[in-house]
């Protein structure tokens, strides 16, 4: 038994140092550094030279033309060329709240933008709304069998981008709300914002949202 | 001998252009370090082949102590790290893939309220949280408790019970084959809630070891 106690004191006291050392910002790794095995020179020419092809590889990949990014932790899209920043706007993105759907167990919305990489597909002027089955459903209201009554002209602003799977950059009535995060997943602005991004970006035009 | 002069100049200015002119790539380190150079190249191969696909991906530069979130080459956002300890670097591979993202309380709509809900926002994200990656890796996000013993306190006895579950596990099962590697990470309170909000499931992660 006492065997055992003195087993966990010297233990505890060693976590106790390691903590100590770990906390005041020294390495705590012995091995925190790599090092392979050296390389002759004329390996290192080449190690040297693929570096550079792949180097250039991914300098082909990256954007030319301008491209959109967006920030949905601090509510911000950008449009960007190389490192020239066009355009930085206020916006709104995906609440993160979720819905449970109405008749199914399991089933349910989360209200999140999506984070990746997407292009621009389309480009609209004074789009309609075409509100979807859990914009009544959050409101209490019964989900209509006529399309006609789930049109909505007007709050979306003067432009819409969409860019896949019902999600569009797009106006807002609500400019107070600018900031935060409260869309069901699309990506709102103030209206003179909105037609700069228009202006700048066609379809194809990356969007990169993280 | 001026003439010589000056054209050894241009052409020194010439090469020194054309490496300055190199893409925003990962910094090699030394060009002359075979070791670094390797490293450097080794993750580049890796992030090619994630920047020709649709994505983001985070590249955690040890050497750099930074995070990167990038999509197609390019830095979309920055987050020094403040200190990192590893328990095995030299079993780290270069590409990673997150298996779930840190929990998220999420806040569920009810369509009978009348008051107005409050959506989630950065501030409701983790300050401490794991990671847990295929193949095999762990990484603990910290963030930096500086004027905060309480906050302190609690990432220590995190970090502590972490390691005596993995004592307890050996006297248990006596499996002495080493653990998974793991990386432990100390940001900025800021940087470590804004990570996890970006991560998503199956997000790519690339990570670049220092070397000496």
């Amino acid at each position: 038994m006492k065997r055992v106690l003195l087993f966990v004191s010297f233990g505890l006291m060693g976590l106790f140092l390691v903590t100590l050392v770990q906390s005041s910002g020294l390495p705590l790794s012995t091995a925190s550094t790599v090092r392979p095995a050296t390389v002759d020179p004329v390996s290192l020419r080449t190690l040297q030279a693929r570096y550079k092809t792949l180097a250039k590889q991914l300098t082909q990949l990256m954007p030319t033309q301008p491209y959109i990014l967006v920030d949905t932790a601090r509510n911000h899209l950008y449009i960007k060329r190389q490192d020239q920043v066009m355009l930085d706007a206020l916006a709104s993105t995906g609440s993160g709240t979720i819905l449970d759907k109405p008749g199914e167990s399991k089933g349910q919305w989360i209200f999140d933008t999506p984070r990746g990489e997407f292009t621009v597909q389309s480009r609209l002027t004074n789009p309609v709304w075409v509100k979807p089955d859990w914009a009544f459903i959050e409101e209490g209201l019964a989900v209509p069998k006529s399309q006609a009554d789930r049109l909505e002209p007007g709050v979306l602003g003067e432009y819409a981008l969409g860019f896949g799977k019902g999600y569009f950059i797009h106006g807002t009535l609500y400019t107070r709300l600018l900031g935060k995060n409260v869309t069901h997943g699309c990506i709102r602005l103030n209206d003179d914002d909105l037609k700069s991004v228009y202006r700048l970006a066609k379809v194809g035009t990356p969007i990169m949202i993280f | 001998m001026t003439f010589l002069c000056a054209t050894f100049s241009i052409l020194l200015s010439l090469i020194s252009v054309s490496w300055a002119a190199e893409p925003e790539v990962i910094p090699p380190g030394d060009l002359a370090d075979s070791a670094s150079l390797q490293e450097a190249t080794r993750v580049l191969e890796e992030e090619v082949k994630l920047a020709a696909k649709p994505q983001t991906y985070v590249f955690m530069d040890l050497a750099a102590n930074v995070i990167l979130i990038k999509g197609r080459g390019v830095e979309l956002h920055r987050s020094p790290i403040e200190r990192w300890s590893a328990s095995d670097l030299s079993r780290f591979a270069a590409l990673y893939r997150l298996r779930e993202r840190p929990q998220v309380t999420r806040r569920k709509i009810d369509p009978m309220a009348v008051a107005e809900q409050d959506p989630i926002s950065l501030v409701d994200m983790p300050t401490t949280f794991t990671l847990k990656f295929s193949p095999p890796l762990t990484i603990l996000v910290l963030s930096n408790t500086d004027g905060n013993p309480w906050q302190w306190t609690l990432q220590r006895g995190r970090v502590w019970w972490r390691r005596l579950t993995a004592w307890g596990q050996i006297l248990r099962t006596g499996d002495m084959s080493p653990p998974p590697p793991s990386l432990d990470l100390t940001v900025s309170l800021d940087h470590a809630q804004s990570l996890a909000w970006t991560v998503t499931e199956g997000m790519p992660f690339l990570i670049r070891r220092p070397t000496p």
